[in-house]
């Protein structure tokens, strides 16, 4: 991932009436790489993915599409993304087959060859001539991919792309995206509420919170940061336990369950408090540590606000 | 350019895929058709052979009529005029139970090709933003003022679709229920208190192209308003409002100089080829500078609108 990167952010600024939306969000995203969105509701994931594709005008900074800038450029910058901007809408009076016929003819060099693999691809083939009105949301979904990929494009924005999958198709949709990634070298850029989604399917990810970007990091690093983590002791006698280990960890910080306490503490202080426990002569029955999970990690980024 | 057609293929395909569109069409025939059975049945007896006495009895009582009346003088002049003109000039009136005749009703269709163009341009930009379409719609290599470009012109050509049906259909009716005859009748008008005399054919591109006109007015006004509002019941609701009440409100208000410039005073252009003037001092050229005015307007507002607009629905 040393090449250059096919999507940058620069201080995009965006404000509707006397609103700030967006206050600034600068990054890079990569070929080969599953780039997620993460925030709760209203946090301007949508916004951001609007302005990538030129629904909406920047109201500062610049969006570069390969080194095309979306604004200025709108034509060459647009010829290299494919999206779905929230849910996939599609023309319902009209077969499968004849809404992707209708955005072929907006693009340069769509061929019924391409059409027709780009079906295969989605597995839509049994039902393409069919009206989208009798399509489920998940096949809509997937006409909503084909359109998308119809022009193959080096950046596919996908907002929300496992709503209305069932298990296996979200487990499809997710193969599918890493593999027009790893092997196509694609940017997928994807938005989620579906946190355990975006662990299993992103190589990083960007968090937003009220239009402002609170970090961009890969997932790996992002479950396994922070040097805190929550660490139970099973105890004997609560009481005791805790007066044991007042001079380490402050009382506040700790909570007091039924035989066990517990509290956040880093790495180094673990040996030390049970070592402590043990001198004071409290029983130590196990002591468990406390891996955080992606939701986790974002409540307490975000402020434990609502997600969905 | 392919592009371009491309596109227009698209909105032909969005407009005539959709059943509401396409009854529309049936309609319009069918009232057409209606209107032939009802003129075959009708009880009027042909043109009598001594229609000289008849236009001149006319005459006589509309002469009486023209006392009584005031208000209609203007009217009955005209037809006073004709009458004379017919009888000097030996033109015999077109029997209503032919096929010239019939085809010359068809321009009243127009009526129904306003209120249908008017649905189709009021959905034409307001549906794409109810249907959560224009999301897809807009984020192709095509600039926004082309896929408007391409939206206008496929509501002209469906109104223009409409119009060919109507002539030709009623053309064919005709020919079914009165004969094919199409004689080289002749057309009287009336201006300037002087009588013309027109070929047929060339009347009836005439009187078209004037029913076009408020045609091409309203249709790009409900095109603008389905583009401000994104809102395709209000568009379609308050262009057919402004078409049905436009003309008499004007007519209401004549009295008032200001109302020269109002749309509606300047959209019948017959007014100054066979009748006369709405309001004195209005002439073919200050109309047709009023209506491009409005024109031009209806157009650079959409275009702007739908131009700048950040699509957030």
């Amino acid at each position: 991932m040393s090449q250059k990167p096919l999507v940058e952010l620069k201080d995009v600024k965006k404000r509707i009436g006397k609103k700030d939306i967006i206050h600034g969000l600068t990054f890079d995203i990569y070929g080969g790489e599953v780039f997620g969105l993460l925030g709760p509701n209203g946090a301007g994931k949508t916004t951001t993915i609007r302005m990538m594709v030129g629904l909406m005008s920047l109201s500062s900074g610049q969006i570069l599409i390969k080194g095309k800038n979306i604004e200025s450029q709108y034509k060459q910058a647009v010829s290299e993304v494919g999206a779905i901007v929230e849910n996939p809408e599609m023309y319902k009076f009209l077969t499968g087959y004849q809404n992707l016929i209708h955005y072929s003819r907006m693009v340069k060099g769509v061929s019924k060859g391409r059409i027709a693999e780009v079906i295969e691809l989605v597995g839509l083939t049994n039902r393409i001539h069919e009206k989208v009105k009798t399509y489920s949301l998940g096949m809509r979904q997937r006409l909503g991919l084909a359109q998308a990929l119809l022009h193959s494009p080096s950046v596919l924005i996908l907002d929300e792309p496992t709503n209305g999958l069932d298990p296996a198709g979200i487990r499809e949709i997710r193969y599918y995206l890493r593999q027009l990634a790893e092997k196509e070298g694609i940017a997928v850029i994807v938005s989620s509420h579906l946190l355990s989604e975006m662990e299993l399917m992103c190589d990083r990810i960007a968090i937003i919170q009220n239009g402002k970007l609170i970090g961009v990091q890969s997932t790996k690093e992002f479950v396994e940061s922070g040097t805190e983590r929550k660490v139970r002791f099973l105890v004997d006698e609560v009481a005791a336990a805790r007066h044991a280990v007042s001079h380490h960890i402050k009382a506040e910080r700790m909570t007091l369950g039924n035989g066990f306490i517990e509290a956040e503490m880093e790495r180094e202080l673990i040996p030390e408090v049970t070592a402590t426990l043990v001198v004071e002569g409290v029983k130590v029955y196990g002591i468990s540590t406390e891996t955080k999970t992606l939701e986790d990690k974002f409540l307490e980024v975000t402020g434990g606000k609502e997600i969905v | 350019m392919s592009n371009f057609i491309g596109l227009i293929r698209n909105e032909n395909m969005k407009i005539y895929r959709r059943m509401g569109n396409l009854i529309m069409i049936v309609l319009l025939i069918g009232f057409i058709g209606l209107t032939g059975i009802l003129t075959k049945t009708d009880k009027t007896k042909p043109v009598s052979d001594n229609w000289k006495q008849e236009l001149k009895a006319e005459n006589a009582s509309m002469q009486k009529e023209i006392k009584k009346e005031p208000m209609m003088k203007s009217h009955y002049e005209r037809n006073i005029a004709i009458n004379e003109y017919r009888v000097t000039h030996d033109i015999k009136p077109m029997d209503a139970k032919s096929q010239w005749s019939f085809i010359g009703e068809s321009p009243d269709a127009i009526q129904f090709i306003l209120i249908f163009t008017i649905i189709v341009a009021g959905g034409m930009v307001a549906s794409e933003f109810s249907w959560g379409t224009i999301k897809l719609l807009l984020i192709r290599p095509v600039s926004r003022s082309t896929i408007l470009a391409s939206k206008y012109v496929s509501t002209l050509l469906y109104a223009l679709l409409l119009i060919v049906i109507t002539f030709v259909f009623s053309w064919l009716w005709g020919g079914i229920l009165f004969g094919f005859e199409l004689g080289p009748e002749t057309h009287l008008s009336y201006a300037d208190g002087k009588v013309i005399e027109e070929n047929m054919i060339g009347h009836m591109w005439k009187e078209y192209g004037f029913a076009s006109i408020l045609l091409l007015m309203m249709a790009t006004f409900a095109f603008m308003m389905s583009t401000i509002f994104r809102n395709s019941s209000l568009a379609i609701g308050f262009s057919i409002f402004l078409s049905m009440s436009g003309t008499v409100a004007v007519q209401l208000l004549s009295k008032y100089d200001w109302v020269k410039y109002v749309l509606f005073a300047n959209v019948d252009l017959k007014q100054y080829f066979d009748g006369t003037p709405f309001i004195k001092g209005m002439t073919l050229n200050f109309s047709l500078a009023v209506l491009a005015v409005y024109f031009v307007l209806f157009v650079a507002l959409s275009w702007l609108v739908f131009k700048k607009r950040d699509v957030a629905a």
